[in-house]
């Protein structure tokens, strides 16, 4: 029948379009992932900073490499900056597990919508 | 009074672990060690290099100015001198630097050096880990390939009235290693004898006060029949006929199964209960089998699998098992589960005589007769109280 066949052929496109989408999803998935390992060592290498800068004297000197130029920094200066940094790194990471969370509860309900389409699809084709 | 039945069931291996997939699995493992490899020698020479550091930074005050040459550009040196032979500017990461002596240059070498060496000993951690996992994945290959054949083997102690009543039930055994689908029995039908038979039990447990520590069988993969789940797990013997470790696996995954299906707040739980559980029956293995780096393997592998669903290891008919035991008789299923789980983990803890033993967990909705809980992390998950208030079980009594 070719209305059943039409529909048939609805819903291998709406299959593919929802495949697609999983694969994006798992796409930004991935590409959180590496974000958020990127954050993760940025995050311990401050920290080891932060620990270095205590052990040292009040009058030893700090320098910054800003691009090509090396900046004499005050201590106090230097550490206020460094546990900033690390308090926006902690921030980005939160919200990129915020993130991945919504985007695997995301490609879950895709995957389950796929499966009700290959579901429906299986059955047009048992019918024809 | 009935002799003790033996009820047995054989089980290809070759059907629980399907060589393909222990192919896969073992070639993952090996992916993932070579990684740590690689891992492991950057790290290494990282650390090389660390310490020939710190020896350049030792020697270099020893003069007040060293004659050098100088690189320039990209392939040119000219005559020149190192002076200031005191001063460093150390890089603290993170695009900062400081001016420091040589010997507080060490000392920041030296605290580098030793966080080196704590993520070298994680990775080797890690490494070790995967190692004992290919070396369960090829012995259980090997295996399969030998075409071994697991065999389990039941004893119960029957009472003239289980004799009768377990008739249809026992028939049903021999088929576990296949059966996925044996839960199609009405759930009324099911519930009802599950009662019968845990009053016939709780009987028996008073009768077999002097009962060895028969608990500790391994549990059947599929939850194909209520029934002889519970009669299993209160009569279980060791099985004598294991021809492998994998069922031990199995038991000790299968497990964690039923109860992750219940709440995953009892994970812990499981997981070391699953654990003392491995490592006593383990012991026993080994002698059987030889095989050493099971303790490692079964331990992280009850570690890693509790949480996970899509074990590598694990076989189709398990996980084929358990949304059949989610379709049906969830709660029913995972009281006796629970019941089994908590009789094999505490015969190592309590007394060997004791039939049926340790926690029992319940469900209050369910069941109307409560298996009393006999321990309390067994409770912990549980608020269900015993209906009865004469407490049959020994636990209560003594």
């Amino acid at each position: 029948m070719s209305s059943s066949s039409t529909a048939l052929r609805e819903l291998q496109r709406d299959l593919e379009n929802k495949a697609n989408d999983l694969s994006k999803l798992q796409k930004d998935i991935a590409k959180n992932h590496q974000v958020r390992k990127k954050y993760t060592i940025q995050l311990g290498e401050n920290e080891l900073v932060l620990k270095e800068l205590d052990l040292l004297n009040e009058d030893a000197n700090v320098y910054k490499l800003i691009g090509p130029v090396l900046v004499k920094q005050d201590l106090a200066e230097a550490n206020a900056n460094v546990r900033k940094r690390i308090e926006y790194i902690s921030a980005e990471l939160k919200r990129l597990d915020s993130s991945l969370q919504d985007l695997e509860e995301k490609q879950h309900s895709k995957r389950e919508a796929i499966l009700k389409v290959q579901q429906r699809i299986q059955a047009g084709k048992a019918k024809a | 009074m009935g002799k003790p039945e033996v009820k047995g069931t054989v089980t290809s291996l070759s059907s629980v672990f399907p060589p393909e997939e222990m192919q896969k699995a073992a070639k993952m493992v090996e992916g993932k060690l070579s990684e740590k490899q690689n891992e492991m020698n950057q790290l290494k020479e990282f650390i090389a290099d660390n310490t020939s550091l710190i020896n350049l930074v030792q020697k270099l005050p020893d003069e007040l100015h060293h004659d050098i040459m100088v690189p320039f550009g990209k392939a040119a040196f000219f005559p020149g001198r190192l002076i200031h032979t005191n001063e460093f500017l150390v890089l603290l990461g993170e695009s900062y630097y400081a001016d420091r002596t040589a010997k507080q240059t060490v000392e920041i070498l030296k605290r580098r050096g030793k966080s080196l060496m704590s993520k070298v000993d994680a990775l080797k951690a890690e490494m070790q880990d995967l190692k004992a996992e290919a070396s369960f994945f090829d012995s259980t290959a090997s295996e399969v390939a030998d075409d071994l054949v697991e065999i389990r083997e039941y004893e119960e102690d029957n009472s003239t009235e289980r004799v009768s009543q377990s008739g249809p039930v026992e028939l049903e055994s021999p088929s576990v290693a296949e059966a996925d689908n044996k839960v199609s029995a009405s759930e009324d039908d099911e519930y009802a004898r599950l009662m019968s038979r845990l009053e016939e039990l709780e009987k028996e447990e008073l009768a077999a006060e002097d009962e060895d520590a028969n608990a500790n069988a391994t549990e059947t993969e599929t939850d194909s029949d209520e029934d002889e789940l519970t009669e299993a797990a209160f009569h279980r013997k060791k099985v004598e006929g294991y021809s492998s470790l994998d069922h031990n696996q199995r038991y000790l995954v299968s497990q964690p199964r039923k109860q992750l299906q219940q709440s995953k707040g009892k994970d812990p739980m499981n997981e070391e209960m699953s654990t003392t559980y491995n490592h006593q029956d383990l012991t026993n293995q080994l002698a059987c089998t030889g095989l050493t780096a099971e303790p490692v393997t079964k331990g992280e592998i009850s570690r890693g699998r509790i949480v996970h669903q899509d074990t590598k290891m694990l076989n189709p008919p398990v996980n084929a098992s358990v949304p059949s035991e989610k379709t049906s008789l969830k709660q029913i299923i995972h009281d006796s589960s629970r019941n089994e789980k908590p009789v094999q983990t505490p015969k190592s803890e309590f007394d060997s005589s004791k039939a049926f033993t340790g926690s029992i967990i319940e469900h209050t909705e369910n069941l109307e007769k409560k298996l009393p809980e006999q321990k309390t992390t067994s409770s912990q998950s549980s608020d269900s109280k015993p209906s009865k208030p004469v407490s049959r079980f020994k636990m209560q009594r003594k």
